[in-house]
């Protein structure tokens, strides 16, 4: 099973994913019917947490909170990709699954999905008919620096593994020169900004 | 082996749909006092508000074909024989089992059950009060509705004839809606938030004590305070009873233990199962899909593998209803309050040893699954409580998460 990983320290706060995100989503699949549009859905939602930032959405746990918590139907995994997916047709914003999301990634509005005129849950759904013509999904083919990573699950896990301990023996957090530069300025710029504040 | 089920609803639903997942070829009955397949009560009021019906048939409208039931529809239980292992309907049918489940849910309880030989009086709580209101207001041209009761379904069936287009007043003894989701001020607040953003006139502190009625039609209704509200239509939703006489005797719903069996060979779950509070460990009914949920599905694989354990409910819920106004509850409200408001957004976070003892979170859900996580797993919270429910990006989880304070 393939997911998205959050490597949040490469994360620029470009927000590149959330611009991809939304034109995937849209029903015409374009930047500039997206742009301004109400009813548009991102799935991907770029936190700025002081100077960090963190790329946030569904992870599709197994298992999942959320769709044991659907009282209507509407969540439902999907077999072959293990993607936890959403059937707007089927919600009734009824919150059961954001009640019990502990990552906050079911959000609620008027989307173009919604059938009845009002709010539907929405949330990631790992992109589910690119993955299966074998892309990656929208948000990390648009993500330039590494922060997101389409992997097998079990593969990465172990290449993380490894990657700590070298961190950790060697002090090393193998993040491209440049990002961390840039981490250093961003760091520097919300450290002066607080001390302006006091 | 044969399985009957007492009960069409999500619990017997899931029950079902589980033991077919997981291998069980024999025979299953269905046993219901209602004509439909299995439907889900959080999606029913939506087909009021003008949704279409399919969409309550949460699992398929042809659940039956597609799982290999037997359906016995329309003809309630009346009794469960265990010596002889047989059920009993209204209608006198008997039905044989190896295997019962017995999960018969919750009906309205009515103050004065007469009430409900007048035209123009409904509960509140099953597919055919919902058919029979739409057609109700459908035919006569309702504009105006009583609703007397101010718990979840009484908020539901106001919220969902007010999306609608009727007019609501909406009465409850209380002194807030939702008085057993809300502590005092957090319900307080939640009602008159509901109250601003819908117009539906809420009347607390007082009672419908009596019905005016002129040739077997409503007219109007009169408070416990004298006051009299001409309408057409009046829903009755102040309170449910377990479905349990039939194999008790008394409603009191049927106790069970961590398999889920009541009796040797009788499973329960759902709205009238009596179960442990996971996390207080107290016995109660606790009426929420998710445990009927959960217990369903302990229930099966106990049946099918003879293993599994039930690890206890939790009274946690959510009203959000045709308006974009959550509130969210669980646990018990006892011990030492933190709260934070700001605009349409309440927080309240009770402790008791550090841990969280209940919550109460109104007008947005972020962080109520981060707060419900931290109240499962009994996390030590009391240093870092006051931060977490007032972060003003409401992104507590993930401050945490980068180490970022």
């Amino acid at each position: 099973m393939k997911r998205i990983f959050v490597d949040y320290k490469k994360c620029l706060a470009c927000k590149a994913c959330e611009s991809a995100c939304a034109v995937e989503q849209h029903p015409c699949h374009s930047l500039m019917a997206a742009l301004g549009d109400h009813k548009t859905q991102v799935n991907v939602r770029v936190l700025g947490i002081d100077h960090e930032a963190f790329p946030l959405s569904c992870r599709h746990c197994d298992p999942a909170d959320c769709l044991n918590a659907c009282p209507s139907g509407a969540i439902s995994r999907d077999p072959e990709s293990g993607a936890v997916l959403l059937d707007a047709a089927l919600c009734k914003a009824c919150a059961m699954c954001a009640m019990v999301c502990p990552f906050d990634a079911i959000s609620f509005k008027v989307t173009h999905r919604s059938l009845y005129g009002r709010d539907v849950a929405y949330k990631c759904d790992l992109c589910n008919e690119r993955i299966k013509e074998g892309k990656s999904p929208a948000c990390v083919t648009a993500c330039h620096s590494g922060a997101l990573v389409y992997a097998e699950h079990d593969a990465l896990r172990g290449r993380q593994a490894v990657k700590s301990l070298r961190t950790y023996l060697l002090g090393a957090e193998g993040i491209p020169a440049h990002v961390e530069l840039f981490r250093e300025l961003r760091r520097k710029e919300f450290a002066r900004r607080r001390d302006g504040e006091q | 082996m044969k399985v009957v089920t007492v009960g069409t609803g999500m619990a017997a639903a899931e029950f079902v749909q589980r033991l077919r997942l997981e291998g069980f070829g024999g025979e299953i009955v269905m046993c219901s006092d209602e004509g439909f397949a299995p439907y889900s009560p959080c999606v029913i009021p939506f087909y009021l508000a003008g949704e279409p019906l399919q969409t309550v048939y949460w699992k398929g409208a042809d659940f039956y074909d597609r799982y290999r039931v037997t359906p016995r529809l329309s003809d309630p239980v009346v009794e469960v024989d265990t010596a002889r292992r047989l059920v009993r309907s209204a209608a006198g049918r008997n039905a044989s089992y190896d295997r019962l489940f017995f999960a018969s849910g919750a009906r309205s309880w009515y103050p004065r059950p007469e009430w409900l030989e007048t035209t123009g009086v409904f509960g509140f709580k099953t597919l055919t009060d919902m058919v029979a209101i739409d057609r109700y207001v459908s035919e006569n041209n309702i504009k105006k509705a009583v609703v007397f009761g101010g718990g979840f379904i009484g908020v539901d069936a106001a919220l969902a004839l007010w999306h609608r287009g009727l007019e609501i007043t909406l009465v409850h003894r209380n002194t807030r809606l939702l008085s057993q989701m809300t502590d005092e001020d957090g319900g307080r607040f939640a009602t008159a938030k509901l109250a601003a953003k819908t117009g539906i006139d809420i009347r607390l502190k007082t009672t419908v004590n009596e019905i005016v009625t002129n040739g077997g039609q409503l007219k109007a209704v009169e408070l416990a305070n004298g006051e009299r509200i001409e309408t057409a239509l009046l829903i009755v939703s102040i309170g449910v009873s377990p479905n349990s006489e039939a194999l008790c005797g008394n409603d009191k719903g049927v106790a069970s233990n961590d398999q889920m069996l009541a009796d040797p060979d009788i499973y329960t779950a759902g709205d009238v199962a009596v179960t442990r509070h996971a996390v207080t460990g107290e016995q109660g009914i606790f009426a929420t899909y998710p445990n009927a949920m959960q217990q369903a599905r302990i229930a099966a694989r106990h049946l099918v593998h003879g293993d599994g354990s039930f690890g206890g409910s939790i009274n946690t819920n959510v009203l959000k209803k045709h308006i974009d106004f959550p509130i969210v509850s669980a646990g018990r409200f006892e011990g030492e309050p933190y709260t934070w408001q700001q605009g349409d957004i309440w927080r309240r976070v009770y402790l008791q040893d550090g841990m969280i003892n209940g919550y109460l979170i109104i007008g947005d859900t972020r962080i109520s699954g981060f707060i419900y996580h931290l109240y499962l797993s009994r996390k030590r919270v009391d240093r870092n409580i006051g931060t977490i429910i007032s972060e003003p990006r409401h992104d507590s989880y993930y401050r945490g998460v980068l180490g970022v304070h």
